[in-house]
């Protein structure tokens, strides 16, 4: 083999734990207990290709980047793989003038002159790897193996122990692939292939009542948002001509330019803007609204906790819900064009983060309180996303990486604790367990410094990104290094996205040059500083709230006089070391990396060569990093001032006291209530729609199968008529034949002559 | 008849190394004490594959002595020696009737007889596939024919399969009697018994076109109902039902695949005696004979097809036992095919009578056009279409019987009884997974449900047809009129037929039965039903390939124009690497 690229190895990353999903499948009854190893070391191996991949390309381009500094050396890093093509279909595409899509063709128009302009639709299996990719699959099978080791305890003597762990192993093929896809058909196949390893792993013990609920809940949840990318892949069909991230060459012909491909990412104007990339972006947003809980599509992942616990830390917690932030983070160039949409995803964020933080403080079940805190967390993320900076990108990927391991501790180490605790989760019923299960209390204690955002704990320095990433839109002024050459243009819109100035507003060359000028829709108002400032004080108080709640979990659960329900009996004790070792890992990853990260910038200057990130306009909004002392004080303070808010109400006392609630009084009713979203939605969504599935149902059997039936007789009739012809008899078989030739001669010399 | 010469034999090795594979197996198995008759076959049928391997051709065609082989007869060839295989499977594993009903000792002896014979079919069939001479596609037919009814009588002697058996040898005598009408009608126009000949003196057009004219339809006629005979098409369809019903698994598999192959390769050279060369010195020019010829031919086909894909389909509705189910689903296949023939006849008339040009731009249609043509289409159906039949009879060959109902421990159990019905195969999905998820997937797919191949099959089969005049408005008993409705009616019958698969994928999984299946049937059937499980899953994950080899082939025949159909070699067109630093 000549000349073997090491990407190629890429390939490994998901067929490995699809191996070892298939083994477990096959073999899983055979090897009994031990069903754990072939997804094991699956994901083992995959987690050793991953990082040394990462290792090696964060090495390549950091490199590169030492080498030439500067704004002006912003290049982008990206690499195919194309396994093989499922399918293709010539001329299939014929675009309406004026698209982007149209001007490609153009160059495919000299291979079939007589179909001016059609593009091919090629179907292929293609992965990519960039710097995005490369942290993605470092982050899924990382936490996949932790998980995976830890299920070995957790999940032992279940009935179903094989089952869960193909499951598991086909879960992280399946986000492999969501994640280095390279085409948005395959991103939406295996965005529904995680929701129905989601769905599955949810309904885990699908005997109980509440998981089969909850696992229906969740897929019927996802469909709506699943829908979204559904019509969002119609739309840049439409659109572009094209479904491929990378530009692709055709023989002999010039290079196609594919959505995200870098032909189309140096032009500015090839990304389409207006009421139609609106419509797409906010396609996009609905679709990870759905697959990362965020309002009002959340409600299913509170209820997804009835899964087991280690699927709950790597699906619901870690990964799969990140899917949503991958989707935009990639999609960052088609959102960068439209700064309404844009801006609609950190009202929506922000939004989520503060409402689900409110929830949060009231809920009595451990597992629940970090649901919730999940929401709220993919809500910061997507708050940072919209701002449409790089640093909002790279901030939000790097709160991704902090939170995938911190909230996969504390869910693993909720786990620990049901595990010993016989199943039990609500907090009231236990406390004072420290004394019980020290590692897993240090441990969960550790991930909660890192949630609630205490320096120097993961979470504090991506949560300060984020907060400063919002800071700068509010306050441009304040931050005068964000992309101050930009705002030197004072656009009159009072915009501030960063695109707007740079590229969309048409200079008097382009207009004369005859570029249509751009489009611009009525959300895109929201795009104004004012927006901004709000965001940023919800997310401020937030961080308050989220300190409150994870410490009261923590005091509720490990601290005041020691106490074990029934369930638990006598042998309430610390977990076997099979799930204290990958908490413990998970502990010194939350307590380190962020700062690690933090202060040598390497995510986020290895993640600004993807080459979404690296589109011009993201890039030039690159600000020198810089820790923002103000913005650190603020947000210490908010948590602090949760910590001590908590450990007023509930350090030291008996977990089962309702504290809060009479604090907090009719609010308190409505925060533990859940804002009545779930009764709200139930109102008015699935009810009217039960009405008018009653009515459809009606129409249905009577109306419409009447019809089908009588249709579906037709031919049940015409073949009792046809039957009669087989008599079985020989004779009239050969007539028959016989026949049927004379009759065919005559009828062709009757077209023949006639 | 151009003289034979060794480069002629060198054409027909590998239907020598068949012959030599059966004449071992004869031998071998009656004086030898040989057990192994299958092996042999496999083994035979291995060297024709590699011997056909290597006369390779890319678009050339070789002739000598009534042979010709260009991409096509490979095609048809190769698609025929690994259906041989799969079928020498299912073969080898349907032994237990033959056991019960002669004895263990008796039956080892007879898989000898029934391998050589077998093989003996599929090196008439190889002949078929590269005849280029009347006299050697009839001597070819009848190398078909022939060991077909010996194995029908070999593998059951109870009642009803000596039934099948006489049934199709005399019905199979009328086909040939009627396809020899023809073969006389095609020499009159041609004077020659040569296909190359018939079809420069076809589309001559000076003053011998009358006699031409006036024999046309008498040709077309009597050749395409010999044709219907393989294919089990209208009006030559009725035995299929009965004789699958009477014969085991494997024989059923066999005739509902093989056969057809050799009626598909017969239509497909009567059409292209009308269809003019797309290179050479008389490219494009047809006389008024070979334009008649083209134009009866579609609307006969045309006709058939609706004809006989509908009769097959409702009848199969009716139908509770499963061979016979099976019978009138394959009779409905062959009139799928018989679109995709339709399609290349009537696109060889548009191209012989030139319509106005062709207006820029057409939307839907401009979707398929170069990627498959009528003839490509038909090609890729049947390659689709073979390897799930094969594994539905594969999987009920290895199921062998089942128990009949039996109630508790005590007593002696009943004796078993064959799998022949439908309700027969209840609770499988609880009893044998693998099997029934093998049946599931396989019926999926003759049902056309995406993306399984027969889903690409039908689509591409549709769309062909969709295309014949797509720039030409719709107008009563125009071209594109009739070819329109054709596309509907099979897409009706796709749905047709959707119900009676649904009902046995349904029995299989959400009906529970007492009755346990024994599965007791050889080896070698489950291997050909996992086989055809692998094919049809490969086809699912890249079709491309067999698209690509599917559009050589049918081109070579249908003689489409090498500048309509820029298919980009699959695989190289995403080759793309953009890394920029």
């Amino acid at each position: 083999m000549p000349d073997l690229d090491p990407t190629s190895l890429l390939v490994l990353v998901p067929a490995l734990p699809l191996a070892g999903a298939v083994v477990t499948v096959l073999l899983g009854r055979l090897l009994g207990r031990h069903a754990h190893w072939p997804a094991l070391l699956s994901i083992g191996a995959a987690a050793v290709v991953a990082v040394s991949l990462l290792v090696g390309l964060a090495r390549e381009v950091l490199v590169t980047e030492s080498t030439t500094h500067g704004p002006a050396a912003i290049t982008a890093y990206e690499r195919i793989v194309p396994l093989w093509q499922w399918a293709s279909v010539s001329d299939a595409y014929a675009p309406a003038a004026g698209t982007p899509a149209a001007a490609a063709g153009e160059d495919l128009a000299a291979r079939a002159a007589d179909r001016p302009n059609s593009l091919p639709l090629t179907l292929g299996v293609d992965l990519r790897f960039d710097p995005l990719t490369a942290v993605m699959l470092a982050v899924i099978t990382c936490v996949g193996l932790l998980v995976a080791v830890y299920s070995i305890g957790y999940m032992h003597g279940d009935p179903g122990y094989p089952r869960f762990f193909a499951l598991v192993a086909a879960f992280v093929f399946s986000m492999s692939m969501l994640v280095a896809a390279s085409n948005f058909l395959l991103v939406y196949v295996f965005w529904e292939a995680v929701g129905a390893c989601s769905y599955l792993l949810i309904g885990f013990w699908f005997s109980k009542p509440e998981a089969a609920r909850a696992a229906k809940k969740a897929f019927l949840v996802n469909r709506v948002g699943d829908f979204g990318l559904a019509v969002a892949v119609f739309l840049l069909w439409m659109t572009y001509g094209t479904l491929n991230f990378h530009d692709t060459t055709l023989v002999d012909t010039a290079p196609l330019p594919g959505i995200l491909g870098q032909l189309r990412l140096a032009d500015a104007s090839a990304v389409v803007g207006g009421a139609v990339g609106t419509a797409i972006c906010l396609l996009l947003l609905l679709a990870a609204c759905g697959k990362s809980a965020q309002l009002p599509l959340h409600v299913w992942l509170p209820d997804a906790m009835e899964g087991p616990t280690p699927a709950s830390a790597l699906i619901h917690a870690a990964t799969m819900v990140t899917a949503g932030i991958y989707l935009i983070a990639r999609c960052a160039p088609l959102f960068v064009g439209c700064p309404g949409a844009l801006t609609a995803v950190s009202v929506v964020g922000a939004t989520t983060a503060l409402v689900a933080a409110l929830i949060g403080t009231m809920q009595n079940d451990l597992k629940r309180v970090l649901a919730y805190s999940t929401i709220s967390q993919l809500g910061y993320m997507f708050a940072s996303l919209g701002t449409g900076t790089l640093l909002g990108f790279t901030a939000a990927i790097f709160h991704l990486v902090t939170h995938a391991f911190f909230k996969a501790l504390l869910f693993l180490g909720a786990g620990s604790v049901m595990h010993s605790m016989g199943g039990v989760i609500d907090m009231r019923r236990f406390g004072g367990l420290r004394r019980i299960m020290p590692v897993t209390a240090a441990t969960f204690l550790v991930g909660s410094l890192a949630l609630a955002g205490v320096a120097p704990f993961a979470g504090f320095f991506s949560k300060d990104e984020i907060l400063a990433t919002l800071h700068a839109k509010g306050w441009p002024d304040a931050h005068g290094t964000h992309g101050s050459g930009h705002h030197a243009d004072g656009h009159a819109g009072g915009g501030s996205s960063p695109y707007r100035l740079a590229s969309v507003t048409p200079t008097a060359a382009e207009i004369a040059a005859g570029r249509p000028l751009p489009e611009t829709v009525g959300l895109d108002a929201l795009d104004a500083p004012g927006t901004w400032r709000v965001l940023f004080w919800m997310s401020l108080v937030t961080a308050g709230l989220t300190a409150f709640y994870t410490f009261r979990a923590v005091f509720m659960t490990f601290t005041g006089p020691t106490r074990v329900p029934d369930e638990a009996g006598h042998h309430a004790h610390e977990s076997p070391p099979v799930m204290t070792l990958p908490l413990v890992i998970l502990a010194v990853a939350s307590a380190v990396a962020g700062w690690w990260l933090f202060a040598t910038h390497l995510l986020a200057d290895f993640l600004a060569k993807t080459p979404s990130l690296a589109t011009p306009v993201i890039a030039a909004t690159a600000a020198p990093h810089a820790f923002h002392w103000d913005l650190a004080i603020q947000g210490s303070l908010a948590a602090a001032f949760g910590i001590v808010v908590a450990a007023f109400g509930h350090l030291g006392r008996r977990s089962d006291g309702p504290q809060m609630e009479r604090f907090l009084g009719p609010l308190g009713t409505l925060f533990a209530n859940r804002f009545y979203l779930d009764q709200i939605e139930a109102a008015l969504v699935v009810r009217p729609l039960q009405v008018l599935a009653g009515l459809a149902a009606a129409f249905d059997r009577y109306a419409i199968d009447g019809l089908v039936d009588f249709v579906g007789r037709i031919p049940v009739a015409l073949g009792a008529i046809v039957r009669r012809s087989q008599s079985g008899l020989l004779q009239r078989y050969a007539v028959g034949g016989a026949l049927g030739a004379l009759l065919l001669i005559a009828a062709l010399w009757w077209r023949l002559t006639g | 008849m151009p003289a034979t010469s060794l480069e002629t034999f060198v054409l027909v090795a590998p239907e020598i190394a068949l012959v030599g594979a059966a004449l071992v197996a004869y031998l071998g198995g009656a004086f030898l004490g040989l057990r192994h008759g299958w092996l042999v076959a496999l083994a035979g049928i291995a060297a024709a594959a590699m011997l056909g391997g290597c006369q390779a051709v890319d678009g050339a065609v070789t002739a000598s002595g009534g042979v010709v082989v260009d991409a096509f007869s490979t095609f048809v060839r190769q698609v025929v020696l690994a259906l041989g295989a799969l079928v020498a499977l299912v073969q080898a594993g349907d032994v237990f009737q033959a056991a019960a009903t002669r004895g263990p000792g008796v039956h080892r002896g007879g898989t000898c007889e029934e391998a050589g014979t077998f093989v003996l079919l599929l090196a008439g069939l190889s002949l078929v596939a590269c005849a280029g001479d009347l006299v050697l596609l009839f001597a070819g037919l009848e190398l078909v024919s022939i060991p077909t009814y010996v194995l029908l009588g070999l593998k059951r002697i109870d009642g009803r399969g000596q039934e099948a058996a006489l049934k199709y040898f005399f019905l199979s005598l009328v086909a040939s009697a009627l396809f020899l009408y023809a073969v006389v009608c095609l020499y009159g126009i041609g004077g020659s018994t040569n296909l190359q000949h018939i079809a420069t003196r076809l589309r001559a057009s000076d003053g011998s076109t009358g006699m031409a004219l006036a024999l046309v339809p008498a040709a077309l006629g009597l050749a395409a109902v010999g044709a219907a005979f393989r294919l089990a098409a209208v009006p030559m369809h009725f035995y299929a039902p009965d004789v699958y019903e009477g014969t085991g698994p494997g024989n059923a598999a066999l005739l509902s695949t093989l056969p057809k192959v050799a009626g598909l390769v017969v239509l497909a050279r009567l059409v292209a005696l009308g269809i003019a060369p797309a290179v050479g010195p008389d490219a494009g020019s047809v006389g008024p004979a070979a334009a008649a010829h083209l134009d009866l031919a579609w609307q006969l086909i045309a006709i058939l097809a609706a004809v006989t894909m509908t009769v097959g389909n409702v009848m199969a509705l009716w139908q509770r036992n499963l061979r016979r189910l099976l019978a009138c689903s394959s009779i409905a296949h062959s009139g799928y095919l018989l679109v995709g023939v339709a399609v290349a006849a009537a696109a060889a008339a548009t191209r012989a009578a030139p319509a106005p040009p062709q207006a820029a731009g057409g939307d839907l249609a401009t979707l398929w056009t170069g990627a498959l043509g009528g003839m490509s289409a038909a090609l890729y159906y049947l390659a689709t279409y073979a390897p799930a039949t094969i594994g539905v009879f594969g999987a009920v060959a290895y199921l062998g019987h089942r128990w009949p109902q039996w109630a508790s421990g005590d007593g002696p159990r009943p004796p078993r009884e064959e799998i022949s019905t439908v309700d027969d195969l209840d609770g499988l999905a609880g009893t044998n997974p693998v099997a029934a998820f093998a049946i599931a997937v396989f019926l999926l797919s003759l049902a056309g449900i995406p993306p399984l191949p027969g889903f690409w099959g039908k689509l591409s089969l549709a769309a062909s047809a969709l295309e014949v005049d797509w720039t030409v408005p719709l107008a009563a008993g125009g071209r594109r009129t009739w070819f329109v409705g054709l596309a509907i009616v099979l897409a009706v019958n796709a749905a047709i037929a959707a119900a009676y698969y649904l009902r046995i994928i349904a029995a299989m999984y959400f009906k529970s039965s007492r009755r346990g299946v024994q599965s007791d049937g050889g080896l070698a059937a489950g291997i050909a039903m996992l086989a055809c499980l692998v094919i049809v899953a490969a086809v699912t994950v890249r079709p491309s390939s067999l698209f690509a080899w599917a559009t050589l082939a049918g081109d070579a025949v249908s003689g489409a124009m090498p500048a309509a159909t820029t298919s980009v070699p699959p695989s190289s067109t995403l080759d793309v690497t953009a890394v920029t630093h």
